[in-house]
């Protein structure tokens, strides 16, 4: 459920790679996102729990579009909403964006930088504007 | 045969939707990052589904410790039913005495109460580490996983950042010890001589110290301690 215990309109699903920065900064992106740009309107779901095949989890992706966000090549987000038979609205890449800021130091997987920060907030607006499409606003 | 010591594995559940599994995520990086760095790897839980089979070798290849945010046990369920059987099963949780209240889900409002049950979680993983080292396991098995996934290992295990001290006149490096530092500093411990017994006690968790070795490190501790908080201030 969303945070106003409604159901939401769209899911956000980060990879949350632990190895990289890249990951810290989808699953940032999608706390961007749930907490600040959509509140009420966009939720996530445990990726793991997707993984272990919960059914409430795989429901919830069949039934509400899905926005994912990657940080690497492996595109773990992307790979298992579409493996639980999710609906997919748009997959997005983080290096996409981070390119836009080349040399930048984004912090590390454990904390970011202002550029890190920056990462998020303008993929969270990627996630806005494919939200806006499913969402009623 | 001749036991050796593999790399320990360390898989997080992802647990977006819950602080705890914020919790997990973050007290794994401290672990790899900091307390037990050259002892330890990770893989990201999804990579299973979405990898190759290199990267289902991974609880074959590594004695494995899940930490999981929650009772539904998503990392250890997920390890389990598509690598290998885990060597221990943590639970945040369970290492907290209940659900994590006071805490959050984004790193952006991280607070004492995140830093506090970081710190627990991550010494509970240190010392299962330590606990699986101990045990050894089969040569065989001590394969380095790196370089036979084509690089599919987290790039987490390098280095502790600048964790010397000079103790005696020789370089001793200790795992973690800017992130102890940094630790004691939040938790208002000032430096001086009377931070010696604090910074002995906690480095002791994490470095052997022998009895008769104690007043050279405690030395070494405080005068290292001192230059930290120093460069905090001018910082």
């Amino acid at each position: 459920m969303g945070n106003n215990g409604q159901k939401p309109e769209v899911l956000v699903i980060p990879c949350s790679g632990v190895g990289k920065v890249h990951g810290l900064i989808s699953r940032e992106a999608v706390y961007h996102v749930t907490d600040k740009v959509l509140p009420g309107q966009a939720d996530t779901v445990c990726l793991a729990l997707l993984v272990t095949g919960d059914a409430e989890a795989r429901q919830r992706v069949q039934e509400t579009p899905c926005v994912t966000l990657d940080g690497c090549p492996k595109l773990c987000a992307y790979k298992n909403v579409e493996l639980s038979g999710g609906k997919i609205a748009k997959g997005i890449r983080v290096y996409d964006v981070m390119k836009r800021h080349r040399g930048a130091n984004f912090g590390t997987a454990t904390a970011l930088s202002e550029p890190g920060w920056a990462v998020v907030e303008e993929l969270a607006a990627e996630v806005a504007k494919v939200a806006k499409n499913e969402v009623t606003v | 045969m001749a036991e050796a010591v593999s790399k320990v594995g360390i898989i997080s559940c992802s647990g977006e939707e819950i602080p705890e599994g914020t919790i997990a995520r973050q007290a794994v990086r401290r672990v790899l990052e900091g307390l037990r760095p050259q002892q330890t790897v990770t893989l990201c839980l999804p990579l299973f589904l979405a990898g190759e089979a290199g990267e289902r070798r991974f609880a074959s290849a590594h004695p494995t410790i899940t930490v999981d945010g929650c009772d539904k046990l998503c990392a250890k369920r997920g390890t389990e039913k598509y690598s290998g059987a885990v060597s221990a099963s943590l639970v945040v949780t369970d290492i907290l005495g209940g659900p994590a209240h006071g805490c959050h889900r984004s790193t952006r409002n991280s607070d004492t109460a995140d830093e506090q049950a970081v710190w627990l979680v991550a010494e509970r993983v240190a010392a299962e580490v330590d606990h699986l080292s101990d045990q050894g396991t089969p040569a065989e098995a001590s394969e380095d996983f790196a370089t036979n996934t084509g690089g599919a290992r987290c790039s987490c295990g390098g280095p502790s950042p600048g964790g010397k001290l000079a103790v005696n006149g020789r370089s001793v490096t200790i795992d973690g010890l800017p992130l102890i530092f940094q630790h004691l500093q939040r938790k208002g411990l000032q430096p001086g001589n009377q931070s010696a017994g604090t910074l002995l006690e906690i480095v002791r968790v994490y470095h052997p110290i022998e009895p008769h070795e104690e007043a050279e490190y405690r030395e070494a501790l405080v005068a290292a301690y001192c230059a930290h908080c120093e460069r905090g201030s001018k910082s």
